[in-house]
């Protein structure tokens, strides 16, 4: 479904992050005469136009001839290997989000850092990926009353879904741990350590292990 | 020789007028200039090019020193003085060096001063506008402070220009957001709306009659500026320039580009109304801005006689 979202872009519904993310990764390959821009959100792609152009009429049909060449399966991401501290000043609502699903803390940090999440969409703050793959115990409400500082590197969980804070931000996630690594940096190119379609897991490591992490990942 | 910053004013920054649209896929804002328009005009009018590094000043602009001659253009919602007299607006002004430049409030809410061959600035992920939640870009991504000083690029060849138009008037026009048919026909068009206080360059917030929907969350989607988001508290957010991304509410309604730079000249307390227009319509409305701004008038008389303009503005 293609619905116009203003003059100037398009909101192409796509039923799924994996062929958002997948329309997106097309265009990038191969670009549209007419489009200037995406943006993936959860289940659709932003497509952005320039309104003037005389090819912005014909953006519809070759976003639909796109769409129906799109791959069936996921293009396979890369693996971002990311390194948690959970618990204690780190993570200060592991206590309570252990205690919703009545299971302990280590049995919540085994089952964050034994799936697999997916970068869904990037939103919210410069660097802040919204990952999916959260289920069942991991899947939790925002706090009632949003913080209103949280430390860079927290990791959290909200509606399904999981989130590392690229800096210091008010946010109403459920804090479970912090990384030491840095996830957005507005000086490197790329900015950011996650993209859309990016596989991630998280590692537990001791506080004590803090300072042999980096500050910038290896593999950025 | 550079231009020093006196007085900051409320909120003043380094923007350009196209900002970065390359990295919102990961959550990069687009940012630039709140008001587009009335930033390229001013960089237009003093012969730069469309995406030159300004100043958009908010509420009540900076005082400058100018230690360079200068050519200067101010437009959007703010006035100048030049060395206590009026600087006319929307107009290229050749200033002496050692003028001091004093901007103050006006009609609307954000200004722009633009400098003949642009302002150097820190240039990052593509564009030199300052991200001042996140703090790069412009001049260290931040804000301007008394004593910063700036300096100027190359000035470009050519005449100044003069805008002799005027603002539009009348409602914001909007087309259907991708949410329309969850909302009653005429949500918003329909109702009077008062700017509320959160009012910056993320967005606008607005009060007045609640739109009833029947959807508190969609799945998040990517925001073109002008969106306008209905959260669960029914005061809609016309989203500007430093927008998050994506967002989870509803989008009832779209601003049309040509009317983005009015929202943003909106201050607290305003009323501000809404009219439905077609998708043609929007595109004619963006047509005639994009005329205006081609159609700028070569401005005649002395450029470098070191007088300065201000006082004979025709």
């Amino acid at each position: 479904m293609i619905r116009p979202f203003g003059e100037a872009a398009l909101l192409v519904e796509l039923g799924g992050p994996d062929r958002a993310q997948a329309l997106a990764a097309s265009i990038r390959r191969e670009p549209i005469a007419g489009v200037v821009g995406t943006v993936p959100g959860l289940e659709s792609l932003l497509v952005d136009l320039d309104p003037l152009s005389a090819d912005a009429a014909r953006v519809p049909a070759a976003l639909e001839e796109r769409i129906l060449r799109l791959a069936d399966a996921p293009a396979a991401g890369r693996l971002r290997t990311i390194p948690v501290v959970y618990g204690g000043d780190h993570g200060p609502d592991l206590a309570e989000v252990a205690s919703m699903a009545g299971l302990t803390e280590g049995e919540i940090v085994a089952r964050h850092a034994s799936a697999e999440l997916r970068v869904l969409f990037g939103g919210f703050a410069p660097g802040f990926a919204y990952l999916g793959g959260v289920r069942d115990a991991l899947d939790v409400p925002r706090l009632a009353t949003p913080r209103t500082r949280t430390p860079a590197g927290s990791v959290a969980l909200a509606d399904g879904m999981s989130g590392i804070y690229p800096a210091e931000l008010p946010g109403g996630w459920r804090v479970i741990g912090r990384t030491p690594i840095t996830v957005f940096d507005a000086h490197r190119l790329p900015p950011a350590y996650l993209e859309p379609g990016d596989r991630v897991r998280f590692e537990p490591i001791d506080a004590v292990a803090w300072d042999r992490f980096g500050a910038l990942p290896d593999d950025w | 020789m550079s231009i020093e910053v006196v007085e900051p004013g409320l909120l003043s920054s380094i923007q350009d007028p196209l900002g970065r649209r390359e990295w919102r896929h990961v959550g990069v804002p687009s940012g630039g200039a709140a008001d587009p328009w009335n930033a390229r005009l001013a960089n237009r009018l003093v012969g730069n090019a469309d995406g030159a590094a300004l100043i958009e000043m908010t509420l009540i602009g900076p005082a400058l020193r100018l230690g360079v001659a200068a050519t200067v253009a101010i437009t959007g919602g703010l006035e100048a003085t030049l060395d206590g007299v009026p600087l006319p607006p929307n107009a290229a002004q050749a200033i002496r060096a050692g003028s001091l430049v004093r901007v103050g409030s006006g009609g609307g809410a954000r200004g722009y001063l633009a400098f003949g061959g642009g302002l150097e600035a820190d240039e990052v992920l593509g564009s030199a506008s300052t991200d001042l939640r996140t703090g790069f870009g412009g001049l260290g991504g931040r804000a301007l402070e008394a004593g910063d000083r700036l300096q100027l690029g190359a000035p470009p060849a050519g005449p100044g220009s003069l805008w002799t138009g005027s603002w539009a008037a009348g409602p914001i026009r909007i087309v259907d957001g991708p949410h329309a048919d969850r909302f009653a026909p005429g949500a918003l068009a329909g109702g009077r709306w008062r700017v509320g206080v959160e009012a910056d360059r993320s967005g606008v917030r607005l009060d007045g009659p609640a739109p009833a929907t029947d959807v508190p969350q969609v799945p998040s989607i990517g925001l073109p500026p002008g969106a306008v988001q209905v959260p669960p508290d029914g005061r809609p957010i016309v989203m500007l320039a430093d927008r998050p991304v994506t967002g989870g509410y509803p989008v009832p309604a779209v601003v049309i580009g040509a009317d983005v730079g009015r929202v943003a000249q909106l201050r607290t307390g305003d009323e501000i109304r809404f009219a439905s227009v077609s998708l043609d319509e929007a595109r004619e409305a963006v047509r005639q801005a994009e005329d205006e701004l081609a159609a700028l008038e070569t401005r005649d008389g002395p450029r470098d006689d070191g007088l300065g303009w201000a006082g004979s503005h025709r």
